[in-house]
């Protein structure tokens, strides 16, 4: 559980950035970028970890062969956190993308006949208007990376107390009969999961209403 | 014009979609209204003002300060034009209250050198905003959003407000309410505004010039009366509660009427008003529709219209399929303007110089503030 928190901290800056470049500019490549944030979403799993095992193995574009030194990622708790954060990327840019766009961008305009300049815009009004959505990006990153499985185990292997997840640590117990122990991992699971997406819906029902509210 | 200084040097061209925006104006009068109807490029205009739209070629000097000149590849972005927009929606900031959004532009006023404090005790009294000011924004009525709207712009220290529609978003009854507020703003900030409006009494009392826009073309610019009164606008501002107004003070109260001076030399012009909340000594906006007024060559006995004043036709004008009499009853109060038809044109023989009578009942009189 702790890689899937560092994962979700990992993919907020590059996530947020992205997400407001897709939600508020015109750039060229636009459509690009979008598409290739959402591949893992769509890729199996086991695909995105293999291409990530390829990327960093000796002789891949970020091994030791071509660096001239070693990352040591492959079977690491590294590995782990990479692998999570790859496959939680895209949830995290699609849900922050879109409570982006909810904001009313006059009222970032109405920031700027006020003498606010782009950065205090985006840092007092469409992070904090935002800031519903992006909790709720961040949970649901969060359990997307708790839930890891296929990619993990590709490119971080299963070894218990280094790069075992929850997922693989519930997979291992149930091939080998723990049935203790899998029902343990289980309620964790349904625990994290539920309370994750319960607070998003409520951010979402919120998020509505001030919609509403405000026009 | 010598010694007068020009305040607005404006002159654009632009192409948004399929508005072309090919406009000039130069004036120096503090308050300019825009009037056209909708598809104008009302507030296009407005926003280019704003630096919220790039224009292709153009220049803007707002109070000797350019803000715009293609020609030498000079734009001031929006956050420095030093500008107050108000919009017709208000656009308050949702997470912040009443208190949060004046102070939102606090950061400029302090840059510019103003002691921040004086600017918001001054808007909070002057809009009554003082009981607002812990509220939320979902707590205020329509009408008080767009109070603290207009707060949130001048606190910021503006050297122009820009006004789009502020009164259109509201219903008659408010926009009764809040106008008085535009009045005050106009008299307490010595500031250059820009309003627009499809509202003539509107620009007629807060303007001191309108630029008429068309198809993004400005056809027209002049004082309110006389553009509104021309033969090519008159229908069309009539249609929109284009009427006299006049402004005045409350001399005398009674349960019945309330006495109103529009003038107090050349001995004292009064008019009987239907009773408002205003108090002795208030000064009060009214309006009297141009039909509802009766013109008679001799002063009327037995009437019971209580409204007579003796004036002189200064002009008798055609305007589309009306005829407009143009009278002054003393150099202080603003013109009447009469409708007649053609058929008491010539049977009263009425033309320029001659000395009538002005007659109008007290419930024709409508009060626009107060």
């Amino acid at each position: 559980m702790l890689w899937a928190v560092v994962a979700s901290l990992l993919v907020a800056v590059p996530g947020l950035t992205i997400a407001y470049l897709l939600a508020r500019r015109e750039f060229f490549g636009k459509k690009v970028l979008s598409t290739f944030t959402t591949l893992p979403l769509v890729l199996p799993p086991t695909a995105v970890g293999y291409l990530l095992l390829r990327l960093f193995a000796d002789d891949g574009w970020l091994g030791r062969e071509r660096l001239g030194f070693d990352l040591d990622i492959i079977l690491s708790w590294k590995a782990v956190v990479i692998a999570c954060s790859i496959m939680s990327f895209p949830i995290f840019v699609r849900t922050a993308r879109v409570a982006f766009e909810e904001v009313n961008p006059r009222l970032e305009r109405m920031g700027r006949t006020l003498g606010m300049g782009r950065q205090k815009v985006f840092l007092s009004i469409t992070l904090p208007l935002a800031s519903r959505g992006l909790i709720a990006a961040t949970l649901l990153g969060f359990t997307r990376a708790l839930g890891e499985f296929g990619a993990t185990i590709i490119l971080a292997g299963n070894i218990p107390g280094r790069t075992q997840t929850l997922a693989s640590a519930l997979f291992s117990a149930q091939q080998s009969g723990n049935e203790t122990l899998a029902n343990q991992l289980l309620g964790v699971a349904l625990l994290v999961g539920f309370i994750a997406v319960y607070t998003t819906e409520r951010l979402a029902s919120k998020r509505s209403l001030r919609k509403e509210q405000t026009g | 014009m010598k010694g007068v200084k020009t305040i607005f040097n404006i002159s654009l061209k632009a192409r948004f979609g399929s508005l072309k925006l090919d406009l000039e104006y130069k004036g120096s009068k503090r308050v300019l209204g825009v009037f056209g109807v909708s598809g104008a490029g009302k507030t296009t205009f407005l926003e280019c003002l704003a630096g919220l739209r790039k224009v292709m070629s153009g220049q803007i000097t707002v109070a000797g300060e350019i803000w715009l000149d293609t020609e030498t590849s000079c734009f001031v972005p929006t956050e420095k034009r030093h500008i107050g927009f108000v919009p017709q929606d208000h656009l308050l900031f949702p997470h912040k209250n009443v208190l949060g959004n004046l102070e939102a532009g606090k950061a400029r006023a302090l840059q510019s050198g103003r002691d921040f404090q004086s600017i918001l005790k001054k808007v909070v009294a002057v809009l009554e905003l003082e009981p607002l000011l812990d509220r939320s924004i979902d707590q205020l009525s329509g009408g008080e959003r767009q109070r603290v709207s207009l707060g949130r712009a001048l606190c910021s220290g503006p050297q122009l407000l820009l006004l789009d529609e502020p009164l259109a978003s509201l219903d008659l009854r408010m926009r009764r309410k809040i106008f008085p507020f535009l009045i005050r703003i106009k008299e307490a900030f010595e500031l250059p505004i820009v309003v627009v409006s499809h509202n003539p009494t509107e620009l007629q009392v807060l303007c001191d010039d309108v630029l008429i826009l068309e198809n993004g073309r400005n056809v027209m610019t002049g004082s309110p009366n006389e553009l509104f009164a021309s033969d090519s606008l008159f229908n069309v501002a009539k249609e929109r509660g284009f009427e006299n107004v006049f402004s005045g003070t409350i001399i005398e109260k009674s349960d019945q009427v309330d006495c109103l001076s529009l003038s107090e030399e050349n001995g004292n012009i009064c008019i009987q008003i239907p009773p408002t909340d205003s108090l002795l000594g208030d000064r009060v906006l009214v309006s009297i529709g141009f039909e509802n007024v009766l013109v008679g060559l001799e002063r009327p006995r037995g009437l019971s219209a209580r409204n007579c004043l003796s004036a002189t036709i200064s002009r008798v004008e055609n305007a589309g399929t009306r005829w407009l009499v143009h009278a002054l009853v003393v150099d202080a109060v603003p013109e009447f303007v009469v409708e007649v038809t053609y058929d008491a044109i010539e049977a009263l023989h009425l033309e320029s110089g001659l000395r009538i009578y002005l007659v109008f009942k007290t419930s024709s009189v409508t009060t626009l503030n107060g």
